[in-house]
């Protein structure tokens, strides 16, 4: 496909733009879209802002307000205390949900092992892990708050709670979904107990275990928020969220929506890389 | 070749979810010697693949042991290593790494170097050099199976276990694959027990052929040895002339086992009716001439005639299915070789002793002893010169054909070898092959001549593939063809119904033999559910055609005798002939109770009852001693005195023969 290109591109214009040319011919179809679509969204949106229908202030006030304007410009700003610059909230987040999350991943897949490889265990704890995984993850805070006593503790331990319920009930499956004629061929083979868990349980697991991975990422991400804004004087995007609505800066909520979306997607994204390189889908 | 394998009465029962029980297995007895092949073969679900995982310990016995070299079987282990239908490699894993998995684990105390040889050269076995390094998924079902079976013999199990390992490839791989095992088996000495569907791949592979019988409760229906010397080529295993009994063995066993699972599954229950105590019968023939009886009590309304309103005639294509069906008990009635009742008797089947009496001679005559036409063309046109040309070339292995052991075919057949001094053991082959089969077979050169039934041998001699060497009539002349056959425990529960059933068609015999009924008759034998064949082949008397034109002094053609001059009357001294003959060749040992056998399961009183109703009352009482040709008279005082006097005969065993009361009485 891109071989017929030189022959082109010598006769008639520079290759830069040939270049361009060619992939907006290929990729053009899959841009124009999306392009439009969040164009018309954010149209109507300052729109319906100027029309004076709701309070809310339109995507352009991000910049003609000059809070907002600086905080874009400046996210790293660090003037001590709650004062920090937008990529220092998002950090403080995301290192809450780092510890949080990997202690899910840690206890998650090693208990949904013991648990999935135990027919008793899984029998004695499956209406446990059904009701618990039920529970909304702001109800974990005022539970938190009271065992933990402090902050930060309790929101990693709210994390903890949101992230971990996926990552066990999956890797509970996936231990169970071992075809037979995998437990088989160790049993022939009578393999070791850590030759079974290297080269059967976990490579037949991951598929599963990482779809609860992916699930438990973003419910962490959700959870993070949540617990927050309900954690008064804290660093994070949460609360900085929580912070704004209450001394009325509106566009400054917007901004941090914007970053928590973002934020959200990447890390959806990083999970999906990683199962793709560790885990690729066979047939 | 020492015992490697043992199961011992193992049976195998599951659980139901419902609290009941599945009894997949009941009473495996199997041994397995080291360096065989052994297949197991049956429908879905008879347990094969049970019996398989139970060698391999996946699953384990209910009830019995099986022993690896003597030790219990109690888990599964490397030196059982299976190779699974659904090639099981992990997919995770290269096949160099699928294979060092099973090589690391089961050599963990050898050097590296050494385990990456063995993983080596076991790659190189199968001819995936190129492949070493690519995943499962990007190989094609064969090379998944080839890498499973390289993985399998990398550890180098005691046994092999292969549980339908070509099921599911293509014809083209499955055949390559087969041939790559055999090779890789012989070279190597492996024991291997295999389970499959296909009836080709388990004759072509195994030294011997377990067949399975339907669950539940499934047990091991019979063992074929597989005589083809090894190493086997494809094309010339087909060429070989067990190839095709053997396959026709395995495939009526498997369509035996499709039927008894109709037949379970169909009502039996006993309609009485007309003072009848069942009129719902099922009745065993074999489409021969001689099935003519049978064929015209059905046609011509004999059996309603007599109140049996309700007859299905069941058609079986050898005495296999007939023996099969009286010892299941799923018919109520056979037309039966006049050896049969005898050999049921003293244990001829399986060595269980199914008492089946006679009330009826149908048939005498009919029989005839055929040579492949070659012979004729050599001038071998006598006994004699038969018995110089077989003395002459002893390397040759020669094969006669006959219907089944108690059949008056193999008794005449060899009574007349043994006269003209030839032991049809040692100086020739028997083979067991079903009636329609001989023909074909003679045609093939997979045998030198056979003893058979009409219309069998007139065809030989019409297609000219064939002569007629010898017929009955030249050997004993008037001898019992086919007989009416029957358990004596149903004889019991339906006397009544026995003696309709005898009168029926004893009047069938009578029509058969009228002269201006022959048309008829051969009009109707040759239709489908009978014969099946061209009525130019069929004759009840003389067809003066063929066979007579071969110019020697042997040659009548051998006359259906259906009625007359005592001919229906079942004669005591003519079963204690057949008795003297079974047990002279081994076949079941003679009776020192003789005359207490001949009395049970000779019913000359059904027959006098019979007889007497349709006003038969001139019916010659006894037929005297019998004439054979080589000019001995058989008579009835010293059975045993006989047999002694006989110059070829096998080891003859003379014992008491207990045989079980039935469980139902007459009513007096």
């Amino acid at each position: 496909m891109v071989t017929q290109a030189p022959s082109r591109t010598q006769t008639r214009s520079n290759p830069v733009i040939s270049s361009i040319q060619q992939f907006w011919q290929k990729r053009g179809g899959d841009i124009i879209p999306p392009v439009i679509g969040i164009a018309t969204f954010l149209t109507l949106w300052q729109l319906i802002s100027w029309s004076g229908i709701t309070r809310l202030p339109g995507p352009l006030s991000l910049w003609t307000d000059t809070r907002t304007r600086e905080l874009m410009l400046y996210p790293f700003y660090d003037l001590g205390g709650l004062n920090k610059g937008l990529f220092w909230q998002t950090l403080a987040s995301l290192g809450r949900v780092a510890q949080g999350y990997t202690a899910a991943a840690v206890v998650g897949i090693s208990v949904g092992v013991f648990v999935g490889t135990n027919p008793w265990f899984n029998k004695a704890t499956y209406p446990i892990f059904q009701f618990l995984r039920m529970v909304a993850p702001l109800a974990w805070v005022p539970i938190a708050l009271v065992a933990l006593q402090q902050n930060q503790p309790a929101a990693i331990f709210v994390i903890f709670i949101t992230a971990v319920w996926p990552i066990l009930i999956n890797t509970i499956e996936g231990v169970q979904q071992i075809p037979e004629d995998y437990n088989n061929v160790a049993k022939v083979l009578q393999l070791s107990r850590k030759d079974y868990y290297l080269n059967i349980l976990f490579p037949s697991a991951l598929p599963y275990i990482f779809t609860g991975l992916r699930i438990a990422i973003g419910l962490a991400w959700l959870a993070i928020i949540a617990a927050e804004i309900v954690m008064s004087g804290i660093v994070g995007i949460g609360f900085f969220i929580w912070d704004a609505y209450q001394q009325n800066y509106i566009s400054e909520i917007i901004l941090a929506v914007f970053y928590i979306g973002l934020v959200g997607l990447l890390l959806d994204r990083l999970i999906a890389f990683l199962q793709m390189k560790i885990a690729p889908t066979r047939n | 070749m020492s015992l490697l394998v043992a199961a011992d009465q193992v049976d195998k029962i599951f659980p139901l979810a419902d609290g009941g029980e599945y009894i997949a297995l009941k009473g495996i007895d199997l041994t397995i010697k080291t360096g065989e092949f052994v297949s197991f073969i049956g429908h879905s679900g008879c347990g094969k693949s049970t019996l398989l995982n139970m060698i391999a310990g996946l699953t384990l016995p209910s009830s019995g042991v099986i022993t690896l070299e003597g030790k219990q079987i109690k888990e599964p282990g490397p030196d059982r290593m299976v190779v699974f239908q659904n090639y099981s490699l992990l997919p995770w894993r290269t096949v160099r790494e699928n294979i060092a998995l099973a090589v690391n684990s089961v050599y963990g105390d050898q050097p590296k170097g050494d385990r990456r040889g063995i993983v080596e050269e076991h790659i190189n076995l199968v001819g995936l050099q190129h492949a070493a390094d690519k995943m499962p998924g990007q190989l094609s079902g064969g090379m998944k199976q080839r890498v499973a079976i390289a993985r399998a013999l990398a550890i180098r199990p005691k046994v092999l276990l292969l549980d339908e390992p070509f099921g599911a490839l293509d014809a083209l791989t499955r055949g390559n694959l087969q041939t790559q095992l055999m090779r890789i088996c012989d070279e190597n000495n492996v024991t291997a027990v295999m389970v499959t569907h296909d009836v080709d791949e388990a004759v072509l592979l195994s030294d011997r052929i377990v067949m399975m019988t339907n669950g539940p409760g499934a047990e091991i229906g019979s063992i074929l040895d597989v005589d083809i010397p090894r190493p086997r080529q494809r094309m010339e295993v087909v060429e070989h002339p067990s190839y095709y009994s053997l396959r026709s063995e395995i495939i009526y066993f498997l369509n035996q086992q499709k039927r008894i699972k109709k037949m379970r599954a169909r009502k039996t229950v006993a309609v009485a009716r007309h003072g009848l105590e069942k009129v719902n019968l099922e009745i065993g023939f074999v489409p021969l001439t001689a099935c003519a009886p049978v064929a015209i009590a059905k046609e011509k309304g004999f059996f309603t005639k007599h109140g049996l309103d309700e007859v299905n005639l069941v058609r079986e294509t050898s005495w296999r299915g007939i023996v099969d069906g009286i010892a299941g008990g799923y018919l109520d009635a056979a037309q039966m070789p006049s050896g049969m009742p005898l050999w049921f008797s003293l244990g001829g089947h399986k060595n269980q002793n199914i008492p089946v009496v006679t009330a009826l001679t149908m048939t005498r005559n009919g029989n005839a002893i055929t040579l492949s036409r070659r012979f004729y063309d050599q001038g071998i046109h006598s006994l004699e010169s038969f018995k110089e040309m077989l003395h002459a070339t002893p390397d040759t292995q020669h094969r006669m054909g006959m219907v089944h052991p108690s059949s008056m075919h193999n008794l005449l057949l060899r009574y007349w070898l043994a006269s003209g001094g030839i032991d049809p053991d040692l100086d020739l082959a028997l083979q067991t092959i079903p009636p329609a089969q001989m023909v074909v077979d003679l045609k093939a050169d997979t045998i030198d001549g056979f003893c058979v039934g009409e219309p069998w041998n007139l065809r030989a001699a019409m297609d000219e593939s064939g002569f007629t060497i010898a017929t009955d009539r030249e050997i004993y002349d008037g001898h019992p063809g086919k007989v009416l056959g029957l358990r004596e425990d149903w004889a019991s529960a339906y006397p009544n119904t026995h003696v309709a059933l005898t009168k029926a068609l004893l009047d069938a015999c009578r029509y058969c033999a009228d002269p201006d009924n022959e048309e008829e008759i051969r009009q109707i034998l040759s239709q489908r559910p009978y014969l099946g064949t061209p009525m130019e082949y069929i004759h009840l008397g003389n067809p003066n055609s063929k066979v007579c034109e071969l110019n020697q002094p042997m040659r009548e053609y051998a006359h259906h005798l259906f009625f007359g001059n005592g001919a229906n009357r079942p004669s005591r001294t003519e079963h204690l002939w057949h008795m003297t003959q079974l047990a002279r060749w081994g076949d079941v040992p003679f009776p020192r109770n003789w005359l207490e056998i001949l009395e049970r399961i000779v019913r000359v009183d059904v027959y006098s009852t019979a007889a007497r109703e349709l006003g038969l009352l001139d019916a010659k009482f006894t037929r005297g001693s019998i004439h054979l040709f080589d000019g001995t008279d058989f008579d009835a005082e010293d059975p045993i005195g006989y047999l002694n006097s006989l110059a070829i005969k096998r080891d003859i065993t003379i014992a008491d023969v207990l045989l079980d009361r039935p469980a139902v009485t007459v009513a007096a």
